[in-house]
């Protein structure tokens, strides 16, 4: 017989905020040491006041428009129960009965063609601390720097039917969000609770659901999925098991998964709405400032390069990048070409990059600077060969590139006066070169030329220096 | 008998009652469970305070969490109860005290102790640094003993503070006591006036001959809501007190059993010698009427008849310009046994449970008490001055 | 409210009652089931939650970092902790 799998997912993604949800601590890379972001709110300690950070709602709503949801006008927050070292009040501030953006559908595709995922909901909430185990010692050591750091929670209905839809549509979301600003989506900052259950093909009614939580690497996610449809499809076919609606714990190491015996599984949250937090409402002005500060999408963003003339490869390379055409961008509203800058970036830049055994990703460089190298190179201030050595040193030793250029006198050519001295000297040097040139032999210019050259140590505008060259001999 | 917890400072003038919290004193609202802690900044009600000049004498006792009758105070068989924070300003030990309203005990308090208690509509006063219980209708009040000081107090302590989400814009309140009050319409609720015994019944009186002398009217009138908001108030406090204090676990700060091998020993343990039978029970209750089960005919409903509540009571304010009620059902309690505690408090809430449940002000003078529309409160100091200077 | 539910409660709130607190507990929920019968009389059909009395919304802050309070200050009064970390009998995992 043939199975199908059904899958749900719900998916916690950390938000990319300077401080927390509702108190000002520290956001998700602030921390550096346990409990360092931590204040008497986000510990549980009485007398503190959840104040909630705006930026959190644009975050979230912006989310919801991506993924193509209905954004809820109105929408309220509530408290739910329950006890746990990580969760310092024992409740956690959620949206049970009007979640932020409801209603939204994306299309992911896999080797087999596209499928159409359908979001439920995206919801805003806190995150739990973190509990380190320590075996020697017998005890567990409480964290709360991860506590309150804002979360948004995007429930899918059961629309997966593969591992690799599932994966697909992570991966998806992860991009999506780094290229939005909404997430940094780094190691543990995306989380989700798999939910599958498996029938045979064409049955009517799901199967038994088992729901395997707070699984975060896309590799233990796919072995996850594969190993638990293989348990559901031998208990259906071979009767190894009795299988039953609960929470199971997949253990990466051991390949499996095992049942929770946590009290969790079955516990009544008495979720009730939270009396110290106001309703948000999302007027329409709010939503079209969000709008407005929207980021476009890779998508987008393609088509603005196409237009300004980058190679199709070379759009790809940056579009994988947030960071990258943040800093194309950028440069070119300092006034530098789009092409132009793309070249810059993509040659020289990911050029000394390479040497340095980094990656685009690893590029830090402000786009003040690299307007400043480029407009230089532009207006032929210092050549082309120059700007590289200015870039490669602004890069790798994070220096200013005007204050480079001077303490190196890279730019002498660009004082007139001295590259007119230069020649001069150069002039009365070679009186038997002048004779020649004046006497009609022009190959004499290139030994008069060379002098010059290596007075302005190679620095000088080629062209430029030419012509005046010949000026001088003529007069 | 102490009325304090910690004293502060000897030449204080004020008292703070320990559901507030005070820099460099410890705080334990009452609870064995916040044994030791000590919190990092002051309530914005107290620092107010010390903004205007006025010094800290020290935490007043209060009953745990401030969810009993009248505080804890002088519970000796046959005994009278009173609150530390009323009896303190009663006895002229400070000019006033900050006390935490959360379902009537401090209204009871000053009606016991013959002094003034004002609890403000709701958003008046921030309620940073307040040890938390029912944050949808507690407030902090002040206690004094004139009406014209209880008035000043609040007017420091009123005005917006961005640390409470729940706090009105209004930047600063200046309150009215002198009003004209000759015409005005005062309600006294049958209902109310029938449950109470002869002595209470007896100042409620001579506080409606008081007004009626000074051109004030003063009717009748049923009003049957009074049970409702009762019923609705204990579910949704209980419920909110529940969530507030599950905190209290043995983990972060406070009292932690001595006896545990593990994390579920830790919490109940620590929980179960940490509060009385009247805060479990509370816990109990609240926890209760969130339920599975339950939620949409207690809990949810309550939030409903808070509105129906709400429309009523406003409706009548606009007939009315203020409501005189007994503060409680007699002018003092004996003694009473923990067990019996839950209920007698349920009882005695009736009185004062709609100004909790939809934020409109209430204030006790003169044994009685007054409850006003929202914003409201000139019009009650007024009427209790118009009833102070009569004698009364 | 029968005593296993009331087991359950407890356990939710990681509390327990000796068996005379037990009664007492029932006592008050049998009473209480009698008081809340008035709420069913309010008829509240169309009635919508009254969460907050006072009709604010959009009451939110910048994003802007700031924390008053050191580490140290917030584990001084902690039971039990490390030098950086609140301390609990291990988790079973």
């Amino acid at each position: 017989m043939k199975y199908e799998v059904t899958i749900g997912l719900e998916t916690h993604v950390e938000l990319a905020t300077n401080s927390k949800i509702f108190c000002s601590c520290g956001g998700h890379s602030s921390p550096k040491e346990p409990n360092d972001c931590v204040c008497p709110a986000c510990s549980g300690m009485p007398g503190m006041l959840p104040v909630m950070n705006k930026k959190v709602v644009e975050l979230a709503v912006t989310a919801g428009l991506m993924l193509g949801c209905d954004i809820n006008r109105y929408t309220t927050f509530d408290k739910k129960n329950y006890y746990y070292p990580d969760l310092p009040c024992a409740y956690q501030i959620t949206q049970l009965f009007s979640p932020i953006c409801v209603n939204g559908k994306v299309s992911v595709t896999t080797k087999n063609g596209v499928s159409e995922i359908g979001i439920k909901q995206i919801h805003m909430e806190e995150d739990a601390g973190k509990l380190v185990h320590d075996d020697w010692l017998d005890v567990s050591y409480v964290d709360f720097n991860r506590t309150s750091v804002p979360l948004i929670e995007i429930v899918t209905h059961p629309d997966f039917h593969s591992a690799d839809e599932v994966l697909a549509y992570l991966e998806m979301l992860k991009s999506m969000f780094r290229f939005g600003n909404i997430s940094e989506c780094e190691e543990g900052a995306m989380r989700c609770d798999v939910n599958l259950s498996v029938r045979p093909e064409g049955a009517t009614e799901l199967g038994v659901r088992t729901e395997m939580k707070n699984m975060s690497s896309l590799a233990a996610i796919e072995r996850a999925i594969k190993y638990e449809t293989a348990r559901h499809i031998d208990a259906l076919e071979r009767g190894t098991e009795v299988l039953v609606q609960e929470t199971r714990r997949w253990d990466d190491t051991k390949g499996r998964t095992f049942p929770m015996r946590n009290k969790e599984t079955e516990a009544d949250y008495r979720y009730f709405p939270d009396p110290n937090l106001m309703p948000i409402v999302i007027d329409d002005e709010w939503m079209d400032e969000i709008k407005a500060k929207m980021p476009v999408s890779a998508d987008v963003k393609a088509k603005e390069y196409a237009d300004a003339g980058i190679s199709e490869k070379e759009i790809e390379m940056l579009v994988s990048e947030r960071k990258v055409c943040d800093l194309l961008d950028d440069t070119a509203a300092l006034g530098c070409n789009k092409k132009e800058v793309a070249a810059w970036i993509l040659t020289d830049c990911a050029g000394i990059l390479r040497k340095n055994a980094l990656l685009l990703s690893d590029l830090n460089i402000s786009a003040q600077a690299l307007s400043t190298i480029i407009k230089k190179v532009g207006e032929g201030k210092i050549n082309r060969g120059i700007g590289k050595k200015v870039l490669t040193a602004v890069i790798e030793k994070g220096v200013d590139p005007e204050a480079y250029i001077k303490e190196n006198s890279l730019d002498v050519q660009v004082d007139e006066g001295f590259i007119s001295g230069v020649i001069d000297k150069a002039i009365l040097a070679n009186p038997a070169a002048v004779a020649d040139y004046k006497g009609g032999k022009e190959k004499a210019l290139q030994a008069i030329f060379g002098a010059c050259m290596r007075e302005l140590r190679g620095s000088g505008d080629p062209a430029v220096i030419k012509s005046l060259l010949e000026q001088k001999l003529k007069d | 008998m102490s009325y304090y917890v910690t004293k502060i400072n000897e030449n204080g003038n004020i008292a703070v009652d320990d559901t507030l919290l005070v820099k460099g004193a410890p705080a334990a609202a009452g609870s064995k469970i916040l044994k030791g802690f000590e919190p990092l900044f002051s309530a914005e009600a107290v620092v107010r305070l010390e903004n205007a000049g006025y010094t800290v004498l020290g935490k007043t006792k209060v009953g745990e969490f401030g969810l009993d009758l009248v505080g804890e105070f002088g519970v000796d068989a046959n005994d009278t109860l009173k609150g530390a924070a009323a009896e303190a300003v009663a006895n002229d030990e400070v000019a006033g005290a900050l006390c935490v309203d959360l379902n009537g005990a401090p209204r009871r308090a000053a009606a016991i102790s013959g002094v003034n208690f004002i609890k403000p509509t709701y958003g008046t006063v921030s309620r940073y640094g307040v040890i938390a219980a029912a944050c949808s209708g507690e407030q902090v009040g002040v206690c004094a003993k004139t009406v014209k000081s209880t008035a000043a107090l609040l007017s420091v302590i009123a005005g917006h503070d961005a640390k409470d989400g729940t706090s009105l814009e209004n930047e600063s309140y200046d309150y009215d006591t002198d009003l004209d009050v000759k015409g005005s319409k005062v309600l006294v609720i049958k209902e109310l006036f029938d449950a109470a015994d002869d002595t209470a019944k007896a100042k409620v009186d001579a506080f409606a001959e008081a007004l009626k002398a000074n051109g004030v009217v003063v009717e009748t009138a049923s009003f049957e809501t009074v049970f409702e908001a009762q019923a609705a108030w204990q579910i949704l406090m209980s419920a909110e007190t529940c969530n507030n204090l599950s905190r209290y676990d043995g983990v972060k700060f406070g009292y932690r059993t001595p006896n545990y091998n593990n994390i579920d020993e830790l919490y109940v343990n620590t929980r179960t010698e940490g509060m009385n039978l009247l805060t479990k029970a509370t816990v109990l209750y609240g926890s209760d009427v969130l339920s599975k089960g339950r939620y949409t005919d207690c809990y949810d409903k309550s939030l409903k008849v808070r509105r129906v509540v709400y429309d009523k009571v406003k409706e009548l304010f606009g007939s009315f310009d203020a409501i005189l009620t007994p503060a409680l059902s007699s002018t003092g309690y004996n003694a009473y046994s923990i067990n019996d505690a839950f209920l007698k408090v349920y009882g005695e809430s009736l009185f004062t449970a709609i100004p909790n449940l939809i934020g409109i002000p209430a204030l006790v003078s003169g044994g009685v008490q007054l409850m006003g529309n929202h914003f409201d409160e000139g019009m009650l100091f007024s009427l209790a001055l118009t009833a102070e200077r009569s004698g009364k | 409210m029968t005593s296993e539910k009331l087991k359950g409660l407890l356990d939710l709130n990681e509390l327990a009652l000796t068996d005379d607190e037990q009664t007492v507990m029932q006592n008050i929920f049998k009473a209480m089931e009698q008081n809340e019968k008035v709420l069913e009389k309010v008829d509240t059909t169309d009635t919508k939650v009254m969460v907050h009395v006072m009709p604010m919304t959009n009451v939110l802050r910048e994003d802007v970092r700031n924390q008053p309070f050191t580490r140290d200050e917030l584990l001084k009064g902690a039971p039990e902790c490390s030098d950086d970390s609140w301390q609990v009998p291990r988790l079973v995992k």
